[in-house]
């Protein structure tokens, strides 16, 4: 009896985990975001090796040049190194959502296994927190709620990890339950495993799939919402190289230097839209083994 | 039952859920504003009032009495539409944004309109051809367009169309009608970007899922027309989740519509509100919060109630026993 049970309990999990790993099948649109994400990570980590220029060099002389000779994208009206101030703004581009998406993930996975295990009234309340929160749109409560308080990152990003809970949710709760009547829990059950074991050791690997798809679309939506705050005014100081911040600040001058203001959207654009790629292939893959399991 | 007809029940319950929340929310923000560094009073003289100067404005617009007296206040002036003047430009704030709707409301409305056309109909048709290359190229497009940043799109735009182009109006927002027309179109088309793929998706999984019901099958074993069966049999059983999904893409609209504003240069109600935290104006921020509040929860109301036109089966249930 007991063999059996580990019989169903471990080959599962493994078995899907493995698979997943290394999937064979991946369409080239997805391989090419995968590689638009390696290259964005590399200039967010090692900006000094990528940018031709210090993107804080101001040179009055140099103002609002078009693209071509010494700068690929042209300069701003400061006479700054456009392609430099890009690259080095890769990473507030990346570091705010990669918070968002981080936090938000793990709050949401929390709430998940434990509603979604548990059940009964621990779900019922989880579950009425996640509709009352759902309706909220958390682009626009943001921006009222920093624009309210009068600035500050740390209330966007905040807000904007709480606001997209609720979503994964949705999608992870329905996930834990899908599985929570399998043989293999039932089985652990009966070993007497403890919940939190059961919730972390057996559950949690077995919604990794749909865990690493909410994380992509999550950074997405981060990627889309802090830039749009401080494209706004309302996220990052001026001054520094921020995608958004640029954008805002180039945009009078698009008769000059038009790519001044393009560069940071086309970068912006770039880096969410691989990022969605990417998770809305994890998410379809995912679904359709789901389905024909 | 006190109502005999559920939906009234279930309507008469919402609108009461509603209100609390306007409430709620609008003491929120009303605590938060007077509880922001700086204070109203610093706002109203500047950076440089003397500490005497301070206490005349903190007297003169009762700010020392009590919050709640001053939210009373504030609630009392609101119902009557008299959200006072605006700092800044000393006009009526119910007037400036009655202005400013102009702008806002053919905007949001009109991409609105053309995001459930393009995306409902788009969404059909590659649900029809699921997995042909015209599904794959739709849904590519859409998936671009929603995930980048609004604001990121417009730019794109208005280098094309407006600075290579040169077809369309980069900045303002245009004299008289025809004008005004004309320099909305690249901020529709920025808005209809954002939006239409959420809408295309859902069309498409939900279409799709459908037509693969029975009684689509029996429809077409019957030999009726394809258009009727889209209509009556198909969409119309695909439409609790768009409609659902329309709420949400209305909403996501208004934090769009802000970005696309200020993009293009648009004197909407957006744009006023990023210029009244700019400068700490805090009757408009307060209204237009309010207004944006009033906004989701209508827009949610609103989706809530489409249900029961659209789904017999909730009808005929009693309202709470809704999912």
């Amino acid at each position: 009896m007991s063999t059996d049970i580990t019989a169903v309990a471990v080959p599962v999990p493994m078995d899907r985990r493995r698979r997943w790993l290394w999937p064979a099948d991946v369409p080239v649109s997805v391989l090419i975001a995968g590689m638009v994400l390696v290259v964005m990570a590399a200039c967010a980590l090692l900006p000094g090796l990528v940018a031709p220029q210090d993107p804080a060099l101001i040179n009055p002389t140099e103002s609002l040049l078009r693209p071509g000779g010494a700068h690929l994208l042209g300069t701003d009206q400061l006479g700054r190194d456009v392609l430099s101030r890009v690259v080095h703004g890769a990473g507030t581009a990346l570091s705010g959502p990669l918070i968002i998406a981080t936090a938000t993930i793990v709050l949401s996975l929390a709430l998940s296994l434990v509603a979604g295990y548990f059940g009964g009234w621990v779900d019922a309340i989880v579950g009425r927190g996640v509709d009352l929160l759902y309706s909220l749109p958390p682009l626009i409560v943001a921006m009222v709620l920093v624009g309210v308080f009068g600035g500050g990152y740390w209330l966007a990003i905040g807000v904007l990890i709480v606001l997209n809970i609720p979503q994964n949710v949705r999608i992870m709760r329905a996930a834990v339950i899908e599985r929570r009547g399998l043989p293999y829990i039932e089985a652990a059950e009966t070993l007497g495993v403890s919940p939190l074991r059961i919730m972390v050791g057996h559950l949690l690997p077995n919604i990794a799939p749909v865990v690493a798809a909410c994380f992509f679309l999550r950074f997405t939506y981060g990627i889309v919402d802090l830039s749009s705050l401080s494209f706004l005014g309302l996220g990052v100081p001026p001054g520094s190289s921020d995608w958004g911040r640029m954008l805002a600040e180039n945009r009078v001058q698009i008769f000059e230097n038009a790519w001044a203001s393009i560069a940071p959207g086309v970068a912006l654009v770039l880096t969410a839209v691989s990022a969605n790629f990417v998770g809305d292939w994890l998410y379809e893959h995912f679904e359709r083994k789901g389905r024909t399991r | 039952m006190t109502f005999r007809h559920p939906v009234l029940q279930f309507t008469a319950r919402r609108l009461l859920a509603a209100a609390l929340v306007v409430l709620a929310v609008s003491a929120l923000t009303f605590s938060f504003i007077h509880l922001a560094p700086g204070g109203p009073e610093q706002t109203i003289a500047g950076r440089f009032a003397t500490p005497e100067q301070l206490e005349g404005i903190r007297d003169s617009y009762g700010l020392d009495d009590p919050l709640p007296a001053q939210y009373a206040d504030y609630l009392v002036h609101a119902v009557r539409l008299d959200f006072g003047n605006s700092i800044s430009t000393r006009e009526p704030v119910v007037t400036a944004m009655q202005d400013r709707l102009g702008v806002t409301a053919p905007l949001i409305l009109g991409s609105f309109v053309l995001i459930c056309i393009l995306g409902t109909g788009l969404g059909t048709l590659a649900a029809y051809r699921k997995g042909s290359g015209l599904d794959r190229f739709l849904v590519g497009v859409a998936v671009t367009g929603a995930s980048a940043p609004a604001f990121a799109t417009a730019i794109i735009l208005v280098f094309v169309f407006g600075v290579q182009l040169g077809w369309f109006p980069t900045f303002g927002d245009g004299e008289g009608l025809a004008d005004r027309a004309r320099h909305l179109v690249l901020p529709v088309i920025a808005l209809t970007l954002v939006g239409v793929a959420s809408m295309l998706k859902i069309t498409r999984a939900r279409v799709a899922q459908v037509l693969q019901e029975d009684h689509v099958t029996f429809a077409r074993a019957r030999g009726l027309r394809p258009s009727y069966i889209v209509g009556r049999s198909v969409l119309r059983n695909a439409g609790i989740q768009v409609v659902t999904q329309s709420g949400v893409i209305l909403l996501a609209l208004v934090a769009g519509g802000v970005l696309v504003e200020v993009t293009f240069g648009l004197n909407g109600v957006g744009a006023l509100f990023i210029k009244a935290i700019e400068a700490r104006d805090i009757p408009v921020i307060q209204a237009v919060s309010l207004l944006i509040t009033l906004f989701i929860v209508l827009v949610n109301l609103a989706v809530d109630l489409l249900y029961f036109a659209l789904d017999p089966r909730v009808r005929a249930q009693p309202a709470g026993a809704r999912a």
